[in-house]
């Protein structure tokens, strides 16, 4: 018999996949970077990355959408938790043969898997449009990677705390939106930071997607400087922090 | 505390009860089911069924007592409890975006039963609860009773020695629910299996149930057979007698009589209970254990004052009535109003628990 945590990983993995979380995995990112990134293009010129690299905006978008989509595929998978508690099936799952570690660990898995796949997809879609500009090597790929996993963990612990804080469909949708909107545009995903207003710049860098946008780019095109370390180090120090408060949430949720 | 822990008894729970802060919503409640039996747990909205099940199922810890279930411990061992028994909760639960055949056959993989089997149970399972014809439809778009079938259903994919049913038949119409109570029995016979099953609908527990508990405001009341509570406690027979007329002196004529309870009016031609009636006609009920006694005598106070009978039955006391006369008879002692159940239909007995209750 395979481990409850594979179990449980299998369910969720197949309640995730349902054709409204397909598209708004797969379409939506194709048309932000095949519609928006050469429909902006003309009127955003190189942009400046690293030292002697002009990134075209639909190669900085493409790479900015991985990071994007982590944070919304996880989001989503996140949100199992709340569905699960809206729908008795946390309860049916706790009088199961399952304890709540497996329950805590399957759900970080199924996060963890949703985003690595979410974020080779984008970069397979993508990778027409910047693989004159990628530098990828041994050394990037593990910094991807480590992206990936980490801002997984870190936007599906958000998305689990928020479960284990709302019951209602009306306060977890704008508690959900309010934060994807912010997390999406007050962000380098879509622009750089370089140039913003601010105090605008500086919200910039009050938001997890900021970070993990800048190492995965930062892996493809191979810009990892000083800075880029920094922002390793906090994505995995916010991310640690996150799935621990997730954890001891959902330990404590009463059923 | 040692637990009878012989082969026959598949749970025994001793002295079991839980405070939710101040409040108590199951008190010291101790009670053993024989394997191979169905046990019903009766009580009315909030009197700490659903408290109970969950600390039989291992999702709510008692706040103090033991519990064994087949013969596990089941607050070292919970787990290895959860390993063994199914349960279908109050409250609905399922995956809303899985067809109806995709989510037998997901509930099965979790629980770890393979391919093939999941394969064989879930077809035979989709023609016993009368789910073929929406097998592929999503859960979300079923109606509530075929989704409820669906939870029933769902829990027979993986094997087990004792089931939890909380309230299985809610949302259900007549027809489901007889087919439900068969198959369970059909199941018990064939299997041996074990059943909790709890219910506020006396005649569910009467015809699926080998022993009963009546429950009230998180105190166990009765635990016995079904004809042995009837005896013990429905010895007395109820007599309706219809008159065309609204006698004026009726309930002086009757006042004197003893060793039986009278009510006037309760009919629907009546404006209620207690003699308060407005139309042209007159119910009266007699309750007796010496009903043959007791109906003589009101049948010769009704002839010597030429009041003329139109209707006259006997019933023998229902189950039904035992257990409202049981927690309204606890109602009165506590001098409480009507048990609202605290928790609504979400049985979660969070409320204050009065004392003075006849005890099992």
């Amino acid at each position: 018999m395979t481990h409850p945590i594979i179990r449980l990983v299998n369910r969720n993995i197949t309640i995730s996949l349902n054709p409204g979380f397909l598209i708004w995995q797969v379409i939506f990112p194709l048309v932000y970077i095949f519609v928006a990134g050469f429909a902006y293009a003309p009127l955003v010129q190189g942009i400046q990355f690293g030292e002697a690299k002009d990134l075209g905006y639909p190669a900085f978008l493409a790479s900015g959408m991985i990071g994007f989509n982590i944070m919304n595929s996880t989001l989503v998978s996140g949100i199992i938790i709340w569905n699960d508690r809206r729908h008795g099936m946390f309860e049916q799952i706790m009088s199961g043969p399952f304890t709540r570690g497996h329950y805590i660990i399957s759900n970080i898995c199924t996060i963890a898997i949703v985003g690595l796949v979410s974020a080779a997809f984008i970069m397979a879609v993508g990778y027409p449009v910047f693989f004159e500009d990628a530098e990828i090597s041994l050394v990037t790929i593990p910094i991807i990677a480590f992206g990936a996993v980490a801002g997984s963990v870190l936007f599906g612990s958000l998305a689990s705390i928020i479960s284990t804080r709302l019951r209602s469909s009306e306060g977890f949708n704008v508690i959900i939106n309010t934060v994807f909107l912010f997390f999406a545009f007050v962000s380098t995903a879509f622009y750089p930071a370089e140039g913003v207003q601010e105090p605008l710049r500086t919200a910039f860098y009050l938001n997890p997607l900021t970070y993990l946008v800048d190492v995965i780019r930062a892996g493809i095109f191979g810009g990892v400087d000083a800075f880029v370390a920094v922002e390793v180090a906090v994505l995995a120090v916010l991310a640690c922090a996150l799935f621990v408060v997730a954890s001891r949430l959902l330990t404590r949720l009463n059923v | 505390m040692p637990h009878a822990d012989t082969a026959d008894t598949c749970i025994d729970a001793r002295h079991i009860s839980k405070m939710y802060g101040r409040t108590s919503a199951v008190d010291d409640v101790t009670f053993s089911v024989q394997r191979g039996r169905v046990f019903g747990f009766l009580g009315p909205n909030g009197a700490g069924k659903s408290t109970t099940i969950k600390m039989l199922t291992t999702l709510v810890r008692p706040t103090s007592g033991d519990i064994s279930i087949l013969g596990i411990d089941a607050m070292k061992r919970p787990l290895q409890v959860r390993q063994r028994i199914g349960v279908v909760l109050q409250q609905p639960s399922y995956e809303p975006t899985l067809s109806v055949e995709k989510a037998l056959d997901k509930y099965g993989m979790m629980w770890g039963v393979p391919g093939n089997t999941r394969r064989d149970r879930t077809e035979s399972l989709l023609e016993e609860f009368d789910l073929e014809g929406v097998r592929s439809r999503r859960n979300e778009d079923l109606s509530i009773g075929q989704r409820r079938r669906v939870q029933v259903a769902r829990e027979f994919m993986h094997d087990m020695d004792l089931l939890f049913l909380d309230e299985p038949t809610v949302g259900l119409d007549p027809s489901a629910r007889r087919d439900l109570l068969d198959y369970l029995q059909n199941r018990v016979r064939a299997t041996g299996l074990s059943i909790f099953y709890t219910t506020h609908i006396l005649t569910e527990a009467e015809y699926l149930c080998d022993e009963i508990a009546i429950m009230n405001r998180g105190r166990l009341l009765e635990v016995d057979t079904p004809d042995a509570l009837k005896a013990k406690l429905g010895d007395e027979k109820t007599i309706k007698i219809h008159l065309p007329s609204r006698p004026p002196n009726i309930r002086d004529l009757l006042s004197g009589m003893d060793g039986c309870r009278i009510e006037f009016g309760g009919d629907h031609r009546f404006g209620g209970g207690g003699g308060s009636h407005t139309g042209s006609h007159t119910t009266i009920t007699i309750r007796s254990s010496e009903s043959e006694l007791v109906l003589l005598r009101v049948l010769g106070i009704l002839r010597e004052n030429r009041i003329e009978i139109e209707d006259l039955s006997a019933v023998p006391t229902s189950l039904e009535e035992i257990f409202l006369n049981m927690t309204e008879e606890l109602r009165g002692q506590q001098g409480g109003g009507p048990d609202t159940g605290a928790g609504g239909d979400d049985d979660d007995g969070r409320r204050n628990n009065r004392r003075g209750g006849r005890r099992a």
